[in-house]
């Protein structure tokens, strides 16, 4: 399973690059525009990651909650 | 007064070092105001004291004369006992670094600010963790705007760290050549290839170096620029998880077990540790530096004592056994760094004075060199005569151990050469190590034919 999401999301976000080209001229410039550009292209993929991560430690630490309590409240019965 | 401006500070317009009767200080110019006034303002200067991850500062209300027209501020940072170098760390320390700077860039951003350095030497050790040194590194988050320093992250922490963490530990030793982190298309080329299935590594080092290549020679247009904060969250915490998942294993190294092999007896162990507490109590040293400290036994001696103590040793295991050893117990006046004494750290960066040598960073109070001698004669070839000559230069008391060719040790380092080591005799080293320094004591090591002597600079 989580060979199959890596490998997904490697091919995602190579495609994703290849196709996301922004508009460019060309000129002069310092090697910290690849670095400039490969951010932007990245970035929605991470951001997406990152609230689905935190949504995801907020459900797994309510399920957790919620089973503990349970867990303490048969106890007390 | 003489006033001397840090060799290193020249590259960022918002300020510079300089130091004046010993003391460090650093002028902020007028055109880093609003930046400098914001992080104040802001908490975030508070916030990261508050979480050891910058060095402390005070303002100086007084005007220095001389100051140029650019002059807004003066603050003068917390002096720290000894500036390291990345290629100097471990495995642990350099991972360490990274996760630091990555937290900085976390509060940073929570407070609206941003790191636009992301640069390996701006990080130092003190009392045993990671800090940012450079006041100057940040400035106010612009909305949309990409992390400016993420190529710099890249380059001074993952690529290194991967290289270390997938080849070899000793490649962090590329520092050395590349003084602002290591190219992204050298670190591709040397990763194996298993590293391409690896989302961070892929994204952030691969694709990465493909990036830069592609681009360099063409322009981007900003209108389509746009990155949310979220999405810079986004790829921190992907970084973190990246190197978070590095762990050096410990290999059997030559030296990680020295002590355990027992070359010592314990008798002889426990009088040499008594010996040099009895040195440390009587001298008081303000600084040591412990050369071949393996996993810092007897460095730890003085560290214990308050002394700031720098522990070197050749081998990363033993370096990284000592800096594991320092965080579990909360040992903080211990420093312990990876150097061969053989071809110690020189000036490197611009016209070769950017980044001190070890001698620049010197004289220590007292030098530890305890069970290195035979090496630094016999397996580095290092004539006795150089040997006091550059303690002499690095330190004004010395301690220093002598093992005559009797000793297993020696014996074993003689095994399979020739003995071309005809100075390599007690009645030499007296002869030669008197020319340099005056003795102060000299102690037989109990149950071994072992010797210490301890010196001062003449």
């Amino acid at each position: 399973m989580i060979f199959a999401y890596k490998f997904v999301s490697c091919i995602v976000i190579a495609l994703s690059l290849v196709i996301a080209f922004p508009c460019f001229a060309y000129a002069y410039l310092d090697p910290g525009t690849g670095s400039y550009i490969l951010q932007i292209l990245i970035a929605t993929f991470f951001g997406i990651l990152y609230v689905m991560k935190r949504y995801w430690y907020r459900i797994k630490s309510f399920m957790v909650n919620l089973f503990k309590g349970n867990r303490s409240g048969n106890k007390n019965d | 007064m003489i006033r001397k401006r840090v060799s290193s500070s020249f590259r960022d317009p918002s300020g510079f070092l300089f130091t004046e009767d010993g003391e460090i200080y650093r002028q902020i110019n007028q055109s880093y105001r609003t930046h400098y006034d914001y992080f104040i303002e802001s908490g975030l200067y508070e916030k990261l004291i508050k979480n050891n991850l910058l060095v402390k500062q005070t303002e100086i209300s007084q005007d220095l004369e001389g100051s140029s027209q650019d002059y807004y501020k003066l603050i003068k940072p917390e002096k720290l006992p000894f500036i390291s170098y990345p290629h100097e760390w471990c495995f642990d320390e350099l991972k360490d670094a990274a996760l630091a700077t990555l937290k900085i860039q976390k509060v940073a951003l929570e407070h609206g600010m941003s790191l636009k350095d992301a640069s390996a030497f701006n990080i130092q050790f003190k009392d045993g963790r990671p800090v940012l040194i450079d006041t100057l590194s940040f400035e106010k988050y612009k909305r949309g705007s990409p992390w400016i320093a993420y190529r710099q992250f890249c380059q001074h922490f993952l690529g290194p760290l991967a290289l270390m963490y997938y080849r070899d530990q000793r490649l962090n030793q590329l520092f050395r050549i590349y003084i602002d982190g290591l190219p992204l298309d050298l670190v591709s080329a040397l990763l194996p290839k298993r590293t391409f299935c690896r989302v961070a590594i892929l994204i952030h080092i691969h694709l990465h170096a493909k990036a830069q290549k592609y681009y360099s020679h063409r322009t981007l247009d900003k209108t389509r620029q746009n990155v949310k904060r979220q999405s810079m969250f986004g790829i921190i915490d992907n970084l973190e998880a990246a190197i978070r998942k590095f762990s050096y294993k410990l290999p059997e190294s030559e030296w990680s077990n020295y002590y355990e092999d027992l070359h010592y007896s314990s008798a002889a162990l426990s009088h040499k540790s008594i010996l040099v507490s009895n040195v440390l109590d009587k001298l008081k040293p303000k600084t040591v530096w412990d050369f071949g400290a393996n996993t810092g036994l007897f460095s730890r001696l003085a560290g214990n004592r308050g002394i700031p103590t720098v522990a070197f040793d050749i081998d990363h295991a033993a370096v990284t056994i000592n800096y594991r050893e320092c965080r579990e117990k909360n040992q903080t006046n211990l420093l312990p760094l990876v150097l061969d004494l053989a071809n110690p750290t020189s000036g490197f960066g611009w016209a070769n004075q950017e980044r001190m040598s070890l001698r620049e960073r010197g004289p220590v109070d007292l030098a530890l060199a305890l069970a290195l001698l035979h090496h630094l004669r016999i397996s580095d070839n290092i004539p006795l005569e150089k040997i006091a000559r550059f303690f002499a230069e690095i330190c004004q008391w010395c301690l220093i151990e002598y093992i005559p060719k009797s000793d297993p040790m020696v014996q074993k380092l003689l095994k399979n050469r020739e003995d071309i080591f005809h100075d390599y005799y007690e009645k030499d080293f007296e002869q030669i190590f008197n020319n340099y320094f005056q003795q102060i004591d000299r102690y037989n090591i109990d149950d071994s034919d072992r010797k210490l002597y301890f010196y001062q600079k003449r």
